[in-house]
Order: structure tokens, then C-alpha cells, then sequence
């Protein structure tokens, strides 16, 4: 399993208003489990207030380039996006996972390949690994980036693109597409929809001869480009997505657990919720969470019933449980309340827990 | 570009997932299991194959059973892989569990899974000998065949490109029973073989799971399913019928 590792930061700088770059080194002699493939995202973690918050931010550095660099875009209420633009700075230490994700297709120096990319807002971060890795590793691919914002002034590496198409003379096109101002083609300003992209797929993009396209922005951009992607006749093999869900929570709520009781009953009021619905059942303690949701019809899931899958997760609201194994929880986890239901015994004489959290 | 829309809705619509940070709960149960049916099958099917390795009629026929052998593993470990990045503990899921463990060969357990582990109620019953196992390796081929055309589909970005890795790995084993019964047939009895069939028929035709799941229209709002059990039952029946027919068996 993945593990945590310490990074220093040594470099940080704004690419526009809100959103920084920001330049990680392992500490500790993690360097080569940071090695990574273009595309891929880290996983922060950070505590805020006692709770711990996680994150996944996309690399934007090229592989060849050396660095380990990061995108973070300030998010209306993020915690984690906001400390990283207003608080951390050069020596600080940030704590990230290695590199994950499949956001990528293997490279090959001498193939001759047409590569389009869509990036929505802060969906640039992958995206610009992707083409500065690809023009670098296969000399004779083009790449054409249509690139979606709200205005000139959001655009997050919009130099840094410029330098780019010098480097990469005539492989590299980049479309700019902007909500809010205007341009001098009508075309290029409004939203990318499933239509903007037909349209652009006739005069601008030859997307016939388009072996691989990547999208990385918010959920109904990346089903518009897809279904215009389709109609043109790719199939979806050839299409890779990134989503980083605007839906992840800015905090966590913390739920109080109930600290009803114990005592020295041998049976459990236990209310369990799965699928939305709600049952109270009366289970022995000696049973666990897991057995009287099934001994009930619940369709609880589970695979392994060994603590290792994790395919059994579930949420403690109230009462107290107490897990015999756990192989595949982590410590965050367990203190947010979930448990693995295959494991876990009530102790207290009234428990609710939910499969749907 | 900057209204909402819930992942409930964005999968409904034929969206895809890329990640585990943003998969929704209830998601995540169904992938879980949905990866674990298929380690544990992959896992289990390899373990009954390791036993049948030697009792392979010549060099040619033991090499063919080793490699499915390997490469069943190696499939169970891309899928597994998956899994950890949820928190599977990878390392434990393969050794924790007696995948060599079969049932008798008239047990009738239906559909139904074993207590401790997910694989296809199939892989519970124990093949008979080399001739068997080959006419096993066949039938449930085709049947893999199917469903991984079916999950090579999946919203979860990542499963799907396992399994499109996989099928042509999986389709190369029904080919190499194939080959095999064609081989058999020189020399065997085709009663042995069509008795094979017989008893595997059925079982592999239950692996489809039930025509009746509740859970359907759930999967495929979450773009976990597309295609109903039966629709896929009917797809292998009509294959396999074809192929058995084709080496002079007929489907029981």
C-alpha cells in the first residue's frame, strides 16, 4: 500500500492570480518512489483543525524536465487550495503519497502520432505534462491543446504555452476558448460543448488522423468533448480522461459520536443504511455489522471477509464498534468513523451505521 | 463550464471515473466487488489449473496449461493492483486464502458463492482430469470472453483499460482449449468429451448470474453494467454452440 512521504518544497511562485506552482523535492530518500509518468497526480494530506483533509493535485512538470511540480487553483472555500496559496512557502515540508493515476499513454520515440488535448480551467496541470513529455519523447507527434477559461486572465501557464509552441515550432497548436471575452473568431469565445467541438472538428482540428485525445476538465465539459469525440468516430480506447471532481468537500464535517453507554447486554439495537433505506435490527454482539446485515437481506457489499479488501467499508454514526482485523483501513479512516463491517462487533447497546457514506 | 453537476448525474450520462478520490460510496462498494469477483476467479481458475499442469498428455500440452496458469495470475494481479489503490492490502488478498479449495463434483450450489471469497460459483467445482480441465478452459473461456467484452466498458477508467489489456490475453486461452479438444479428439473418445461438456454446461451457463438481478438498472446508472445477464447468457450460448458444433460436440 501506498505510503506518505515527506517532501520539501523548494519553489513556489503564482501562475496567475489564484492558482501557484509549486516545486517539491523528497526528503528522506523517497526520490525514487516520486518517479513519475507524465499525467499523474499526488495525494496530499494535511491536518486542518485536528481533522485531516486529502487532496489530489495533478504534476504539470514534463518527465524529462527534473522537477516535481504541482498546479494547485485556490478553490471558493477549499481549505487545502487556500493554505496553498496564501500560506505555504520555500522550506516548508508537505506530506504526499507517490505518484498515481493512469492518465497517460506509453511514448515511442519514432512514432508519428497526432495527439488533441482538452483542458478545462486548472484541467491544464496533466494536460501540460502530457504535451511538453510527448513533443520532447517523440520528435515527429504534434499535439493540439484546446484550452477552456473564463478569461484572458485565468489562464493558468498561458506564457509558458507561448515558450512552448516556440520550442516545438509548427507541432504544438494551442485553441484558446473563453467563456467571457471575446475574440476575434466568434468560435473560440463561449463553452466547450459536444457542438463547439463539431464545429472545430471541421475547419481546426483534422480529427480524422487523431490517434489519442485526453481530457482533463469538469464533468460536463469532459461529456460533451466525449460524445463529440465518439461521433467522430474514435472509440474509447482512444479516449483518456482525468476528473478531479469539483464535488470533493472543502472540510469534512465531523460527526460527534454518541457516547450512548456501554453495558452489559448481549444484544445490539443496531439501525443500518444501505441503498438509502433503513433498518433497525436486534443482533447479538458476538455477530458482526457485516453477518447482521446480510442475516437481515441487507445486500451489504463484501468480498474477502479477512479485514484486507476494504470492499466492506462502512460508517459507525452512533455507538461504539470494535474491529478484530483491519489490513486496509488507514488511521484517517478509522478516526472519521468508517469501519470494515466483516470486522466489526458492536460494543455499545445501540449502534447506526451507514454503507451509503 | 462552471455549473454543477453531481456524479450521480454525470454517470447516468455515460461519464467516466478516473480515480479513487471522487468515487461515490455506494460506487465504490459495486467496483469493489466487481474486481474481487473477478481476482478471486482469476485466482481460483489458476490454482485448479496449476494441479491439471502435469497430468497434460505431452510437452506442448503442459506448456500450454503453465502459461494460462501464469498469465491468469498476472491478470488477477493488474485487477488487484486496482483494488489497492482503494486500500486493498494487496500483498495479504493473494496468500490469505485457499484458492485451490473445491467442492465435490455433485455439489449443487446453484449461483451461489462460497462463505470467504467472491469467485464465480463455477471455479467451486473440481475438473477431472486433463480432458476436463480442457473442456472447462473452453466453455468458461468463451464465457470470459463476454463478460469482459461487457466490463471492458466500465465507467472506472482504470478497470476498463485493465480489462481491454486483458481480453485478448483471456481469448488466447479459450483458443489454446480449443486446439486442445481438437487434438483430444484424434485419439479420445468423443463420449469422454461430450460428457465433459455435459457436466460443465450448466455450470459455466449459472456464472451469468440470475435473469432476474435487482441490482441492474442500479449498475448501469452508475455505468457499471450495460448489457442484462440473460442478453449476455444468449451472446455465449449462440458462441459456443457455434465452436462446439464446428469440433463435432453439441452444447447439452
Amino acid at each position: 500500500m501506498a505510503r506518505f512521504h515527506d517532501l520539501e518544497v523548494t519553489d513556489i511562485h503564482k501562475t496567475i492570480r489564484d492558482a501557484v506552482v509549486v516545486t517539491l523535492k523528497p526528503t528522506n530518500g523517497a526520490a525514487d518512489e516520486f518517479e513519475f509518468t507524465q499525467g499523474q497526480y499526488l495525494t496530499f494530506r494535511r491536518d486542518f483543525d485536528g481533522e485531516e483533509l486529502r487532496r489530489s493535485y495533478s504534476i504539470c512538470a514534463g518527465k524529462d524536465e527534473g522537477l516535481l511540480q504541482v498546479g494547485i487553483k485556490k478553490v471558493d472555500g477549499g481549505a487545502f487550495s487556500t493554505w496553498a496559496n496564501e500560506e505555504l512557502k520555500v522550506g516548508d515540508t508537505v506530506q504526499a503519497m507517490p505518484p498515481m493515476g493512469s492518465f497517460f499513454t506509453p511514448l515511442q520515440a519514432d512514432d508519428q502520432k497526432q495527439y488533441l488535448g482538452f483542458a478545462g480551467g486548472s484541467g491544464i496541470t496533466p494536460v501540460l505534462s502530457i504535451l511538453k513529455t510527448t513533443l520532447a519523447v517523440e520528435p515527429k507527434s504534434r499535439f493540439t491543446l484546446v484550452y477552456a477559461n473564463k478569461g484572458v486572465n485565468t489562464i493558468m501557464f498561458r506564457e509558458e504555452l507561448e515558450d512552448l509552441k516556440n520550442r516545438f515550432m509548427g507541432r504544438l497548436n494551442v485553441i484558446h476558448i473563453l467563456e467571457a471575452d471575446a475574440q476575434e473568431i466568434d468560435l473560440f469565445t463561449g463553452l466547450v460543448t459536444e457542438e463547439k467541438c463539431a464545429q472545430l472538428f471541421e475547419h481546426w482540428i483534422d480529427i480524422e488522423n487523431v490517434d489519442t485525445a485526453f481530457i482533463c476538465g469538469p464533468e460536463p465539459m469532459m461529456l460533451g468533448i466525449a460524445a463529440a469525440l465518439r461521433t467522430a468516430g474514435l472509440n474509447d480506447s482512444q479516449i483518456k480522461f482525468e476528473l478531479f471532481a469539483s464535488a470533493q468537500p472543502g472540510r469534512a464535517k465531523r460527526k460527534s459520536t454518541g457516547q450512548a453507554g456501554t453495558t452489559q447486554g448481549n444484544t445490539t439495537k443496531a439501525a443500518i443504511t444501505l441503498d438509502g433505506a433503513t433498518q433497525t435490527v436486534e443482533m447479538p454482539k458476538d455477530l458482526t455489522l457485516l453477518d447482521a446485515a446480510l442475516e437481515n437481506a441487507m445486500d451489504a457489499p463484501y468480498a474477502c471477509k479477512a479485514g484486507v479488501c476494504s470492499t466492506c467499508r462502512c460508517k459507525v454514526l452512533e455507538g461504539e464498534v470494535e474491529m478484530v482485523a483491519n489490513h486496509a483501513l488507514e488511521d484517517y479512516e478509522v478516526e472519521k468513523g468508517y469501519v470494515l463491517s466483516c470486522q466489526a462487533y458492536p460494543l455499545t447497546d445501540s449502534v447506526v451505521v451507514d454503507f451509503d457514506q | 463550464m462552471a455549473e454543477d453537476m453531481s456524479i450521480e448525474s454525470y454517470l447516468a450520462a455515460g461519464g467516466v471515473l478516473t480515480n479513487p478520490t471522487n468515487v461515490p460510496p455506494r460506487y465504490r462498494a459495486e467496483l469493489m466487488k466487481l474486481m474481487a469477483t473477478f481476482v478471486d476467479s482469476e485466482l481460483a481458475g489458476a490454482a485448479g489449473f496449476a494441479d491439471i499442469i502435469n497430468q497434460g498428455p505431452g510437452i506442448k500440452e503442459r506448456i500450454a496449461a503453465a502459461k494460462i496458469v501464469l498469465e491468469k495470475t498476472d491478470n488477477a494481479d493488474k485487477v488487484l493492483r486496482i483494488m489497492g489503490e482503494f486500500g486493498a492490502d494487496t500483498g495479504r488478498y493473494a496468500t490469505h486464502h485457499p484458492w485451490t479449495a473445491r467442492l465435490d463434483r455433485d455439489a449443487d450450489i446453484g449461483q451461489s458463492r462460497s462463505e470467504h471469497d467472491m469467485r464465480l460459483a463455477v471455479f467451486n467445482y473440481p475438473m477431472n482430469g486433463w480432458t476436463d480441465a480442457v473442456v472447462m478452459n473452453l466453455l468458461m473461456g468463451r464465457a470470459v470472453a463476454v463478460q469482459l467484452a461487457e466490463f471492458s466498458m466500465v465507467s472506472y477508467q482504470p478497470l476498463a483499460e485493465a480489462f481491454r489489456g486483458i481480453a485478448p490475453v483471456e481469448a488466447r486461452h479459450a483458443e489454446l482449449a480449443e486446439e486442445g479438444i481438437a487434438k483430444l479428439l484424434e485419439t479420445s473418445e468423443a463420449s469422454e468429451l461430450q460428457s465433459s461438456v455435459d457436466y460443465w454446461w450448466p455450470r459455466v451457463a449459472a456464472s451469468f448470474g440470475s435473469a432476474e438481478s435487482q441490482k441492474a438498472d442500479t449498475l448501469r446508472a452508475m455505468g457499471l453494467r450495460k448489457s442484462s445477464n440473460a442478453e449476455l447468457k444468449t451472446r455465449w450460448e449462440a458462441e459456443t454452440k457455434a465452436i462446439l458444433e464446428k469440433l463435432g460436440l453439441k452444447a447439452a
